[in-house]
C-alpha cells in the first residue's frame, strides 16, 4: 500500500547535515573534512590559473599580490590556510583509522559494549589540539610580521 | 579491482602532499619564521622567479601539482559521484573530472617550466 513511500523519512533535510541531536564527534569531523576538501580542490584549480599571470610580467604579478595584500584576502587566504591545517591533521587521522592503527584490540561484544571510535578519541582530541595550534601560530606570522 | 587501486592512490600520494605542501606553506606563510624575510618578500616577483631557477623547485612543484591534483579530483568525484545518478552520467563525470585535470596538469606544468626557462637578468 504505502510502497512509493520512501523507507527512510529524511526529516531533517540537509539541517541533518549539522545537527542531528546525537551525531559524534567524528561525524562533525567528517562534514568538516568533506567542506575543506571542496574547498581546497576549487581553491587549487583557481591558484594554477591565477600564478600563471607571472606570464604576464612584473606589473601584473605585482598587482595581483597588491590585491591579495588587502585584508578581504587575507582573511580569505587564512581561512584557506586553517581549512588545509585541519583537513591536512584529520586526514592524518582518517589514515591510521582505515589502516587499523590506535583502535585498540578486537573484543568480545560484550555488554556494556565498547566502541573503537571511543577507544580511539583521545588520539583524536591530541591531534584536533595541534591542528588548533598550527592554525593560531600560522595566523600569528600572517597577522603580525 | 581498479576502483580499489584509484582509491590506494588517493591515498598513497598523501606523504607528498603533506610533505610538499608543508614546504609550500613554509615558505608562503611562515617567511618570517623559517627565512627571515616579509610574507611580501617572499612573494615578489624577482623572488619567486630566483625559486623557480632551481631544477629542485621545478620537479618537486611538478610532483605537487600532480599529486594534490590526483588526489582533491578523485575526491571531489567520489562526492558526485556518491548522488544519485544513472550509470551514463556516472560516466560522463569521470571523463569530465579526468579532463580537467589533465588540463590543468599540463598548463601547471607549462607554467612551471616557464618560470624555470625565464631569461636571468630579463
Ligand atoms: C595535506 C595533506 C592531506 C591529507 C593528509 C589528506 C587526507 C585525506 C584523506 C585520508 C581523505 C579520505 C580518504 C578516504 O577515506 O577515502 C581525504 C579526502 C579528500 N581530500 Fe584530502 N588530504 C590532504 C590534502 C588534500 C588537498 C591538498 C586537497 C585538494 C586539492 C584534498 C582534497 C580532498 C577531497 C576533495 C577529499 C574527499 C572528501 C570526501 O569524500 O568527503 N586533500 N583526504
Ligand atoms: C593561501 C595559500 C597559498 C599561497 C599564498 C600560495 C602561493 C603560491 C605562489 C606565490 C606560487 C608561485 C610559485 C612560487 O612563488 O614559488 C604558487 C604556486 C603553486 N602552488 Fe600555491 N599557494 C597557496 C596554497 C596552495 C595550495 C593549498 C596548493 C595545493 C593544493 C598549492 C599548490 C601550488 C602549486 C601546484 C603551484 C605551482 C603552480 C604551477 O606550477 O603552475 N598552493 N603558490
Amino acid at each position: 500500500m504505502n510502497s512509493n513511500k520512501p523507507a527512510y523519512n529524511n526529516r531533517l533535510g540537509i539541517k541533518g547535515w549539522v545537527y542531528a541531536g546525537k551525531y559524534t564527534f567524528e561525524r562533525y569531523l567528517y562534514l568538516g573534512h568533506r567542506l575543506t576538501g571542496m574547498g581546497l580542490i576549487a581553491y587549487m584549480l583557481l591558484h594554477i590559473i591565477e600564478t600563471a599571470n607571472r606570464m604576464r610580467g612584473v606589473v601584473a604579478w605585482e598587482g595581483l599580490m597588491g590585491l591579495f595584500a588587502l585584508p578581504l584576502f587575507k582573511m580569505i587566504e587564512y581561512a584557506l590556510f586553517a581549512a588545509a591545517v585541519f583537513h591536512a591533521l584529520n586526514g592524518v587521522r582518517l589514515l591510521m583509522t582505515e589502516l587499523g592503527f590506535f583502535l585498540g584490540r578486537p573484543k568480545e561484544p560484550v555488554y556494556p559494549y565498547s566502541s573503537s571510535i571511543k577507544r580511539h578519541r583521545p588520539l583524536t582530541y591530541i591531534i584536533m589540539a595541534l591542528a588548533a595550534l598550527i592554525i593560531i601560530l600560522g595566523g600569528s606570522s600572517l597577522f603580525f610580521p | 579491482m581498479r576502483e580499489t587501486r584509484l582509491w590506494s592512490w588517493h591515498l598513497l600520494v598523501i606523504p607528498i602532499i603533506i610533505v610538499l605542501l608543508g614546504l609550500h606553506f613554509a615558505i608562503m606563510h611562515y617567511a618570517p619564521v623559517f627565512y627571515g624575510v616579509s610574507v611580501e618578500e617572499a612573494r615578489n616577483f624577482e623572488a619567486m622567479i630566483e625559486r623557480g631557477k632551481s631544477v629542485a623547485q621545478l620537479v618537486l612543484y611538478i610532483l605537487l601539482l600532480a599529486a594534490a591534483l590526483y588526489h582533491g579530483l578523485y575526491g571531489l568525484r567520489g562526492i558526485i559521484r556518491e548522488l544519485p545518478m544513472t550509470p551514463a552520467l556516472g560516466k560522463i563525470v569521470d571523463i569530465t573530472v579526468i579532463c580537467v585535470g589533465l588540463f590543468i596538469f599540463a598548463f601547471g606544468t607549462y607554467v612551471t617550466w616557464w618560470t624555470f626557462s625565464y631569461p636571468v637578468g630579463g
